[in-house]
């Protein structure tokens, strides 16, 4: 199907764009990043109009729904909004340093997305427990979510690199130096955790409405909720250190970071466990 | 009260430490084996809330059961578990202690309106957050403290000689945020505690054209009688093309001492409520009828099918011959219903008896049909007589619960985005102006303060800026 084919360029797309964002921190020329920049861009592009057509396709094959409902619908959806945050991060606060380090993991997720076996890129018509409109609120959601917690992952990396600045030697010293000052980080850190936490919040509670509906039960402790619950606990103790001891620069970084690995076993880990979320 | 936060953080530690050590609780392990072990019908499994049927919940059907140190952190059947209750309630108690404790704190930031000339302020602002005016002080101090009027909540203002202090605040109610969003995490415990103390879970199937009065609670904690009964009237299945499935569908009846008080159709996603319950379609299976039924077939296709019943006869023509089944067995010697055939032909008489389970029984005794010709449900060739049990009917799974703690979690949900939109969005911001005369001009200068949104505060001071170089009153 044509969204598929569009959606694997897409993924070398975001290689590229990566690529370019590498080159510019190694340069230190800023062409490169300008280069980054119009390369996602069109990715982006691409992308939005690929999960139109593959939800327009949905409808043609008479089985409409948004394209939000399999694994692979979601790895894609979660790089989609991994780069369009980010791409707004850039535009607002105009450095492109950060792209270097969360473009890749869009990348990522689109070629696990594309190139793993297990993994069905075909449209598929909802099972009746997916029948619901709360399947989309709360995917899109969550995926903002984590997509915000991406984002304060890789400005976690950033900080931790930035913490070597003057143990390393001249080459790499550029790269370091084109990373933002720490206070910086640390704000746009603090700030990617809330948009997170208050996502991940708003997509813990649709899901509880859900399965409300579905499930009889609002809350069933299956592995994956469970698992949102902890990630929803460690940032919300992320941001209680904050507030309360004053936790900046690196402790916020190793939270983000330990963060995003709660995040990853939410959103993949729990598919190893039996749950009534699992993907098929 | 530092010492309550670190608290804090050594509970989740300990909670989390405890649970991965956690043993098992054997009541789920049974029923996880009885879920993958039951063969004929997809019963509900009392842990989960359906079936192991994996296309009604989207379960994946082929996971491995976990081991035995993930199954520990699966926090399974939390709910019931001692250690839970306690840590909850430490939580609760710590968070209200915390609260109460810094509550007053709050209050009093609040209360307090800061005085207007604060001259410490003016030392340490940037020499482009001064302008020097040609207008009289006084009027200059007018428009401002009107404008300031239209924008901040609360204002001051104080004059002395030659020069005048003017104090403007708003989102001081933005220090309470925090309370709210701790008040909503123990509105939503008490509403779990509610749910957990006075609402139940349970399952009931009832096949098609019947009906129950009693639910099975879940775990294994009895039955819970109702005060109605339900009847399932139809189950429909509905499939996509692929064989998915579609929909899963039962109309059921609901009978209040004999009479029907209402019917309606349950859905997946779609559950319907009575008597302060919740029914939802949370399972389905195939229940034999009762009436075997013995079927001909010529060269594997069916040519006659017929009723079981002790001296039931029927004809086969193109052998002339006359079938009667002599006798109905329900368990033949341990391998289960049998009926002996005794069949008139031309070409004499010929006795068989037909197993339903013949499969079965041919695969564990190998060459029994060679040595017990009797037993060969094709002996009288071309013919092969087997068993079924016909008419399958469909049974309902139906998922019951209620839960009165519901609307005291969506108020605490409801009220926890409202803390958030206080704590994360609104901020307290506080704008200081100081109007002194220099010569025969007026000097203006504008500080500003703000407990969390420095970005915010310098915008607005910027436009504070623009407002004051600005004559004019719309200005801002
Ligand atoms: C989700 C957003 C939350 C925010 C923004 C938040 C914010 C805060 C802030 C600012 C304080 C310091 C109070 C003060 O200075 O007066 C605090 C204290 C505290 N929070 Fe939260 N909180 C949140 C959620 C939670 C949750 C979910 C829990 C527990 C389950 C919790 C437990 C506590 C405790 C126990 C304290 C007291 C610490 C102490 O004063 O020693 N908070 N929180």
């Amino acid at each position: 199907m044509i969204n598929t084919i569009i959606l694997s360029w897409t993924t070398f797309i975001y290689f590229a764009a990566f690529v370019f964002y590498l080159v510019r921190m190694v340069s230190g020329k800023e062409f490169w990043g300008r280069l980054g920049t119009v390369t996602a861009l069109i990715g982006l592009f691409a992308h939005t109009a690929a999960l139109i057509l593959r939800w327009i396709t949905s409808y043609q094959i008479g089985i409409g729904h948004a394209p939000l409902s399999n694994l692979y619908e979601s790895l894609i959806f979660f790089a989609w909004s991994i780069v369009a945050l980010y791409l707004v991060i850039e535009w607002r606060t105009k450095n492109r340093s950060l792209g270097t380090f969360v473009v890749p993991v869009a990348f990522l997720s689109m070629a696990f997305a594309s190139l793993s076996p297990n993994i069905s890129s075909r449209i598929q018509p909802l099972i009746p427990a997916l029948q619901s409109n709360w399947l989309t609120t709360h995917v899109i959601t969550c995926f903002l979510g984590y997509a915000a917690f991406t984002v304060a992952f890789a400005l976690g990396l950033m900080v931790l690199l930035k913490g070597m600045e003057h143990e390393n030697h001249a080459r790499s010293q550029r790269f370091i130096r084109l990373i933002p000052e720490p206070g910086i980080l640390d704000e746009l850190i603090y700030q990617s955790a809330v948009l997170g936490f208050v996502f991940l919040t708003i997509g813990i509670m649709t899901g509880s409405i859900w399965a409300h509906y579905a499930w009889g039960s609002y809350w069933s402790w299956d592995p994956k909720e469970t698992w949102s619950l902890i990630t929803w606990l460690v940032y919300a103790i992320m941001l209680h250190a904050r507030y309360i001891r004053g936790w900046r620069g690196k402790r916020m970084a190793v939270m983000a970071i330990v963060g995003f690995i709660c995040v990853l076993i939410t959103y993949l880990g729990v598919n190893y466990l039996p749950g009534l979320h699992s993907y098929q | 009260m530092r010492k309550n936060y670190e608290l804090f953080f050594i509970l989740i530690k300990i909670a989390v430490q405890w649970y991965s050590h956690f043993p098992l609780q054997s009541e789920e392990v049974s029923h996880f084996v009885e879920k993958k072990s039951c063969p004929v019908l997809f019963r509900v499994g009392e842990t989960g809330h359906c079936s192991f049927d994996p296309d009604f919940c989207g379960v994946h059907p082929g996971h491995p059961y976990p081991p035995a140190g993930l199954r520990g952190l699966q926090l399974f059947n939390v709910y019931h578990s001692a250690w839970f209750m306690i840590l909850m309630a430490l939580l609760a108690a710590n968070l209200v202690v915390c609260s109460l404790d810094r509550f007053p704190m709050a209050w009093k930031r609040f209360r307090q309106v800061s005085e207007p000339d604060r001259e410490d302020l003016f030392e340490k602002i940037p020499s482009d957050q001064v302008i020097i005016k040609e207008t009289p002080l006084r009027s200059e101090t007018d428009r401002l403290e009107l404008l300031l009027k239209k924008k901040a909540g609360r204002v001051a203002r104080r004059d002395e000689a030659g020069r005048s202090y003017l104090y403007g605040e708003k989102g001081a109610y933005s220090y309470f945020g925090v309370y709210i969003i701790h008040l909503s995490v123990l509105i939503i415990m008490a509403g779990v505690m509610i749910g957990f103390l006075f609402g139940f879970e349970g399952y009931v199937d009832i096949p098609e054209g019947e009906s129950a009065a009693a639910v099975a609670l879940k775990g294994g904690r009895g039955v819970k009688n109702l005060d109605f009964a339900v009847r399932c009237d139809r189950f429909f299945i509905d499939f996509y093309e692929n064989g998915t499935p579609k929909t899963y569908r039962s109309d059921l009846t609901f009978l209040k001492a004999g009479r029907a008080v209402q019917s309606s159709a349950v859905l997946v996603n779609h559950p319907v409520a009575f008597g302060g319950m919740r029914f939802y379609q949370a399972n389905y299976g195939m229940i034999p009828t009762g009436d075997p039924v013995m079927v001909v077939t010529q060269d594997d296709k069916k040519i006659k099918d017929v009723k079981v019943a002790i001296g039931m006869a029927f004809d086969l023509p193109e052998k002339k011959a006359k079938v009667q089944m002599v006798r109905v067995e329900e368990d033949l010697m341990g391998m289960g219903p049998a009926v002996k055939l005794s069949i008139q032909s031309p070409a004499g008489e010929v006795q068989l008896w037909v197993f339903q389970a013949i499969e079965q029984i041919g695969q564990a005794n190998p060459g029994l049909l060679e040595q017990v010709p009797i037993f060969n449900p094709g002996l009288f060739k071309p013919y092969v007589f087997s068993l079924v049990q016909a008419n399958n009917r469909y049974y309902t799974g139906l998922q019951v619960a209620q839960d009165p703690g519901v609307p005291l979690v969506a108020v605490g949900a409801a009220l926890m985005m409202i803390g958030f939109m206080v704590v994360f969005f609104c901020s307290h911001r506080q704008i200081w102006i100081r109007l002194d005369v220099k010569g025969d001009k007026t000097r203006i200068s504008i500080a500003g303060k703000s407990n969390r949104d420095a970005v915010g505060l310098e915008r607005a001071i910027r436009k504070w800026l623009d407002a004051v170089k600005l004559n004019k009153e719309s200005a801002a």
